[in-house]
């Protein structure tokens, strides 16, 4: 049996080493190492309830603040499982070598973040992200020298080979000999990050764009939840992107506030109380907006020590790009574009729609549902990757590889096709319009006109997008990625269109409210050019 | 002011020198300089002739990944956190890292730094952690990114076969704090491919954007090897 893992963050990897652990021959294909990876930038922590964690905590309470934080369209089986698995990562991840914070008797720490009744975020100094890719490398590691794990390198996803709705493996693009390369597998996990490219620059990797969500899109896998971005409520601008300040900050006490005639106004305490400044992602983000000042975040009280010991990424960040010491001065914040609760839908298994074909990470959307919460994300790609893993060693395979050599044929001619052009109409220009788009008509608060606005810039962008030949100073991965993408964009919309109410991070000023007869998960497909969206009452991808 | 940047097309073909006129951002970065020639419609050279996008790799662009490595001014650095208003002159040159072979323009294979770890079993096995864990080390020992800036001044360095240079030793060391037992084995390959060769310039060390303290690890693997030996 064979299995093929495309992209090589926290998810992909630890799909392929529970895949490998199992006797499984994985190939772990991505574009570059797994050191440049989205996930190395993950600064906050992981959630988890452990033994020792507060009184009162415990796993149903991180279960319903989950589920809450989504507004309830997260899936409660699915939610349920990972929560009940928290534990068990957190040990694995010790056992594979993760330095995790400790007290003085060698247990790990945990501090609180946003929208949590308990504090349960456990953390690797300010890098945890990093420090469970540096965990993960080496237990791949382990792997690829008995030959279990193959990692391929410069390698892009083209598109997936499917036969009567069962996937069996990818066309790949190689960037060394830029040519497709047909792989077969039996299971192919797609593991490759959230869509930032709509948006141009996000808080994270410039690697991830959504291509592969959108390709798969384009050939019958539906996507979920789409709607449901998270803007950051504290970035920092610099001129080169939009740098988070992560959650740790107000977890550690952090106070926001604006300034009114020279006076500071500490707007989320005064409206929500004390713990005004640990409200979740959206509502913060939209109390800034709101606000329509420039928003401050103070941790400049804290003793210095602290500030270096548990905070020191934000410390460098502020100082290095912006000259600005948090130990004396508040931090100029605003929100950006952050993590996408959407992607593709997957069942409890991980599987899409399309047989053989599963999501991790990410890329997949099961459950955060309206909204995430810091420090899930991290749990849920480590546990996505260990579901997916352990279901694909839990099958067999008896099926010979269909012969696909007229589709692989007929993509290569396309490709070349392509680049038998001296055209130089950049890609760049049509991404940079789409994520001006994306930004004026999706923003933190949307409407019908706004995204009526969109839809239509999108189809322009897609009509061109149709004639134009690939500039060759591009990489073509770029050129041949702008179709799905600019897909994938335009059903992001035509979701949130199709949303009339507010629910976490989806908030519409022509429908505040929410609304009972939308509290379902959002499912778009693709035909013809066109989208169809539904709404899962059945709740078919809680199976 | 003026960019040049020592380009090639592709690994076998020559490289050749292009240079550019900047008008962008003073307070940007190179990586920030680099989006903002490449972002333009047309790729302008400063002959007026139209050319080619700058190939160079990026991920993170704040310093946390070890994409953006390269020679600015003769200076190994991260392009995303190498400030314009640090380099003097009004001219600047960009250069590929010189230890790793040229793909294309900028960007450069390291992938030699992963198979030699890959090839001497640099991974962990079983979690046995001696007694005293040392934390601050382990944590940032584990902050490698790979990027290969270390391996670019160091004067031992040459074709990567036998000496593998810090990323290296740095891997060794996580290995032999985490399982004991394989201290003494990974001792080897360590003192195979590192120690030995190892003139103690630790330029490595003054160039490292994780402020990684190889003395230390260097010192800890010492440490753990003699115990090892003691209880074998
Ligand atoms: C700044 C920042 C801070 C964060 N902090 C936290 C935190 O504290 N806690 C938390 O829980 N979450 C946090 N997150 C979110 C979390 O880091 C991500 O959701 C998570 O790491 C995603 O992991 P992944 O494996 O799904 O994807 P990624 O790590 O993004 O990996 C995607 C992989 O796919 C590859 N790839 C992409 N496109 C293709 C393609 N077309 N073909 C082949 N390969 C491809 C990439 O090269 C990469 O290897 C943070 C995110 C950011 C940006
Ligand atoms: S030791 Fe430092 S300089 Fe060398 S590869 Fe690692 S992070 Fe880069
Ligand atoms: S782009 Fe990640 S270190 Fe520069």
């Amino acid at each position: 049996m064979e299995a093929l893992v495309i992209g090589s963050g926290i998810a992909g990897m630890a799909c392929a080493v529970r895949l490998a652990r199992q006797g499984i021959h994985t190939t772990l294909v991505s574009p570059a190492p797994s050191e440049h990876s989205e996930s190395v930038m993950a600064a906050g922590g992981i959630n988890a309830t452990l033994q020792g964690n507060d009184d009162g905590d415990s796993v149903e309470s991180h279960v319903l603040d989950t589920l809450k934080g989504g507004c309830f369209i997260g899936g409660e089986k699915a939610v349920k499982g990972l929560c009940e698995h928290g534990e068990e990562i957190i040990r694995y991840l010790e056992s594979i070598g993760t330095v995790f914070s400790v007290d003085s008797e060698n247990k790990p720490v945990r501090r609180a973040f946003g929208g949590q009744s308990h504090k349960r975020t456990y953390y690797c100094g300010s890098s945890t992200g990093k420090q469970i890719v540096s965990a993960l490398v080496m237990e791949a590691r382990r792997f690829e020298a008995v030959g279990m794990i193959t990692r391929r390198l410069r390698l892009n996803f083209y598109s997936a080979l499917i036969k009567d709705g069962v996937c069996c493996g990818a066309l790949l693009f190689n960037d060394s000999s830029s040519r497709l390369e047909a792989f077969y597998s039996d299971f192919t996990v797609i593991a490759t990050g959230g869509q930032n490219a709509l948006f141009g620059k996000t808080t994270g990797s410039t690697l991830c764009d959504g291509y592969a969500a959108g390709k798969l899109f384009m050939q019958g896998a539906e996507l979920k939840n789409l709607e449901f971005i998270q803007y950051h409520p504290t970035t920092l601008e610099t001129p080169q992107k939009k740098m988070l300040i992560s959650e740790a900050v107000r977890g550690e006490g952090g106070r926001l506030f604006y300034l009114e005639n020279g006076e500071r106004v500490y707007f989320m305490e005064e409206k929500y109380g004390e713990k005004g400044n640990l409200m979740t992602r959206d509502l913060i983000s939209r109390e800034i907006y709101a606000c329509g000042k420039e928003a401050f975040l103070d941790i400049s009280f804290l003793d210095g020590k602290t500030i270096d010991e548990r905070l020191s990424e934000v410390r460098d960040i502020c100082m290095k790009y912006r000259g600005i010491d948090i130990k004396k001065e508040p931090i100029p914040v605003s929100p950006s574009v952050h993590f996408f609760m959407g992607g593709l839908a997957v069942h409890l298994n991980h599987e899409t729609n399309i047989e053989n074909l599963f999501a991790v990470g990410e890329c997949a959307s099961i459950y955060h549902g309206a909204n995430r919460l810091g420090g899930n994300s991290l749990l849920s790609a480590m546990y996505s990757g260990f579901v997916a893993g352990t279901e694909i060693a839990g099958r067999t395979s008896h099926r010979k590889y269909p012969d696909l050599t007229a589709y692989m044929e007929g993509e290569r001619k396309n490709l070349k096709k392509s680049f038998d052009s001296k055209s130089t109409f950049p890609v760049f220009y049509i991404r940079d319009m789409l994520a001006e788009t994306m930004k004026d008509d999706l923003g933190i608060v949307r409407d019908e006109k706004s995204l009526e606005a969109g839809l239509s810039d999108i189809g322009y962008y897609l009509s061109i997008a149709e004639k134009i030949r690939y500039d060759r100073s591009v990489p073509p991965y770029f050129n041949y990625s702008l179709k799905a993408i600019l897909t994938i964009a335009g059903a992001t919309v035509y979701s949130a269109r199709e949303r009339r109410e507010s629910r976490g991070a989806h908030y519409r000023s022509d429908h505040t409210d929410t609304k009972e007869e939308y509290a379902y998960s959002s499912i778009v497909s693709y035909g013809n050019g066109d989208y169809t969206v539904r709404l899962d009452k059945e709740q078919i991808y809680e199976s | 002011m003026k960019v040049s940047v020592l380009r090639r097309k592709e690994p076998d073909k020559e490289p050749y020198w292009e240079s550019f006129s900047y008008d962008g951002p003073e307070e940007n970065t190179v990586a920030g300089l680099l989006d903002y020639i490449n972002y333009n419609d047309d790729i302008i050279n400063d002959k007026g002739e139209k050319t080619t996008r700058i190939g160079w790799e990026c991920s993170c662009m704040q310093g946390m990944c070890g994409a953006c490595a390269m020679i600015v001014n003769d200076r190994p650095v991260l392009a995303c956190e190498a400030f314009l208003k640090d380099f003097e002159g009004q001219e600047i040159t960009l250069k590929p890292l010189s230890r790793f072979p040229v793909i294309h323009d900028l960007i450069v294979d390291r992938s030699g730094i992963h198979e030699s770890l890959k090839e001497n079993n640099v991974y962990i096995g079983e979690y046995r952690p001696p007694e005293d864990k040392d934390f601050e080390q382990d944590y940032t020992s584990a902050k490698c990114l790979k990027c290969g800036l270390c391996i670019e001044v160091c004067p031992r360095y040459t074709d990567g076969r036998k000496f593998y240079g810090a990323p290296f030793a740095n891997d060794c060391y996580l290995v032999a704090s985490r399982n004991r037992e394989k201290s003494g084995e990974i001792s080897e390959a360590y003192d195979e491919h590192f120690k030995s060769e190892c003139a103690y310039d630790l330029a490595c060390m003054k160039i490292c954007p994780m402020g990684i303290k190889l003395t230390a690890s260097m010192k800890k693997l010492n440490t753990l090897k003699r115990e090892t030996g003691e209880n074998s």
